[in-house]
């Protein structure tokens, strides 16, 4: 499933990433399109609260595809966190 | 993400001379020396504004998203650097202020400082004005950084503002009146015999309150401030110099708490001169001098001339220190998002977003009027400036959000 929330910008990438992932059917994907860089963090951070892995990968200049992703096992948030803001850090730098 | 470089190409002209920052300055200087033939303060305040739009859009710091994610997401990450930024600024003008009135006790409160009278106007324009930025997505400043950034919606959101602005300039004789007229400029200094008292109070209310917020979000996991990454080794000043740009304007940006001490620093600055950061008193005086054009100019507004605050000030004037602070906030934004490659014209899809930037401008604008200030003149300054007007504004604002993020969650 995809969410296309460009344009829209905090608190609605991450509302509807979490609207969306509740509606979402077990086991499946979400992927959000945002050109908001603070949801680069905020996006990841409701999915590890629900259990989703995240990707990041840029889609063209200033957008991104983050792909929510079900994690196998119970995620540890602190863990996912240090690696939210990490990654977070990276992205906006390049 | 370790991308193998290519060996890189020799650099061109444009690598060489850094041309858009050139360019930037030179138009911010460029405008500065006209402004500066207007009056040294105009001159001055343009570039506090400038400064005051880098600081914003650097850190992203967002008075909105301060009270919204505390509620919304028990998030409270931003509020704790407007707390940090609040102090900061509370020390600044307390010496300013001991120098301009040595004697609080005689109750005679300085002319600069943002000491508005307290009274229903307060509390109606701070709860107004906190569903009204909650709907925005952005409060007063925070729609002047984003449209300088290329976000259409705050364009709208700016629209809505001076709409409300010139509804309640209409109005203002009834709430000066039935209100205003009659409350008292709370000053903290002259009420409790003494800076000392009053700024060791102001600071332990900070304080109260920054542990408040730090119990609040323990109750929900959260989420770190960024680390900045660690910098690379640097080989000579050339390579120090492009490290020490790339901390200022690189796609990291700076940390929350570095804005609002950053904001702090320049509102003390601006106090120095003549009176601390605002910037609704210049939006509604741009909107009125339009007006004029057409003979339906509401200002001078009833009285104001006594009031401290964020006021419009007199009519037909279109330089003030007011107005330039508002436009160097956009040139600053801008520069800033040019610098940082964040710059681009952003719309969003959905058609009520800019009804909901509209409708909350609209509340924005009529708020700041009566209450003499937005989140930075009648909030941001005002409590520094040792004036019961900013707590009492910053309570309702909560209450304001609150409504504001019940309205949201039930938005499409």
């Amino acid at each position: 499933m995809e969410l296309d929330v460009r344009g829209e910008m905090c608190p609605y990438p991450a509302m509807k990433a979490r609207e969306a992932l509740g509606k979402l059917p077990a086991g499946e994907c979400l992927e959000v399109l945002t050109d908001h860089a603070p949801a680069l963090s905020t996006v990841p951070w409701e999915g590890a609260k629900l259990n989703y892995r995240s990707t990041i990968e840029p889609a063209g200049r200033g957008t991104w595809r983050i792909r929510l992703e079900p994690a196998e096992g119970k995620l540890d948030q602190k863990q996912a966190l240090a690696e939210i803001s990490r990654r977070a850090a990276e992205l906006s730098k390049g | 993400m370790a991308v193998a470089e290519p060996a890189a190409p020799a650099p061109s002209l444009r690598e060489r001379v850094p041309i858009k920052p050139l360019a930037l300055g030179a138009a911010i200087v460029a405008v500065w020396l006209l402004l500066d033939q207007r009056g040294f303060a105009i001159g001055a305040f343009w570039l506090i504004g400038v400064a005051f739009g880098v600081i914003l859009q650097r850190s992203r710091l967002c008075f909105a998203g301060a009270f919204r994610d505390l509620i919304l997401l028990g998030d409270g990450r931003l509020f704790r650097a407007i707390l940090i930024g609040l102090a900061v600024a509370a020390v600044g003008f307390v010496l300013l202020e001991a120098r301009l009135a040595p004697n609080p006790g005689f109750g005679i409160a300085p002319a600069g400082p943002h000491i508005q009278p307290v009274g229903i106007a307060t509390v109606v324009g701070g709860v107004l004005f906190g569903v009204g930025m909650v709907l925005a997505g952005g409060c007063v400043s925070g729609s002047l950084w984003r449209m300088g950034e290329g976000y259409v919606a705050s364009w709208v959101a700016m629209a809505g503002i001076v709409a409300g602005t010139i509804v309640a300039n209409r109005q203002w004789a009834w709430w000066y009146d039935n209100d205003i007229r009659e409350r008292t400029a709370v000053w903290l200094p002259a009420e409790l015999g003494g800076y000392p008292a009053a700024l060791a109070l102001t600071l332990a209310g900070l304080a109260a309150l920054y542990i408040a917020v730090l119990w609040w979000e323990s109750r929900t996991p959260k989420m770190p401030e960024f680390p900045a990454p660690p910098p690379e080794p640097a080989f000579g000043w050339r390579d120090q110099l492009r490290q020490g740009w790339e901390k200022v304007w690189g796609g990291h940006g700076w940390s929350y708490a570095t804005g609002a001490i950053a904001l702090a620093v320049v509102s003390v600055f601006a106090l120095g001169l003549q009176v601390p950061l605002g910037v609704t008193g210049g939006i509604s005086l741009w909107a009125d001098n339009v007006l004029g054009w057409f003979n339906a100019s509401a200002l001078p507004l009833k009285g104001s001339e006594l009031l401290a605050g964020c006021t419009p000030g007199g009519a037909e004037k279109w330089f003030t220190v007011r107005t330039a602070t508002m436009l160097g906030l956009v040139a600053g934004a801008f520069t800033a998002s040019m610098l940082s490659g964040e710059f681009r014209i952003r719309r969003p899809r959905q058609w009520s977003r800019y009804v909901q930037a509209g409708a909350g401008g609209l509340l924005m604008g009529y708020a700041s009027v009566i209450a003499i200030g937005c989140t930075i003149g009648a909030f941001f300054s005002s409590i520094p400036s040792l004036a019961l007007a900013g707590w009492v504004y910053g309570i309702a604002l909560f209450g304001g959000a609150w409504i504001g993020v019940a309205l949201i969650r039930r938005l499409p």
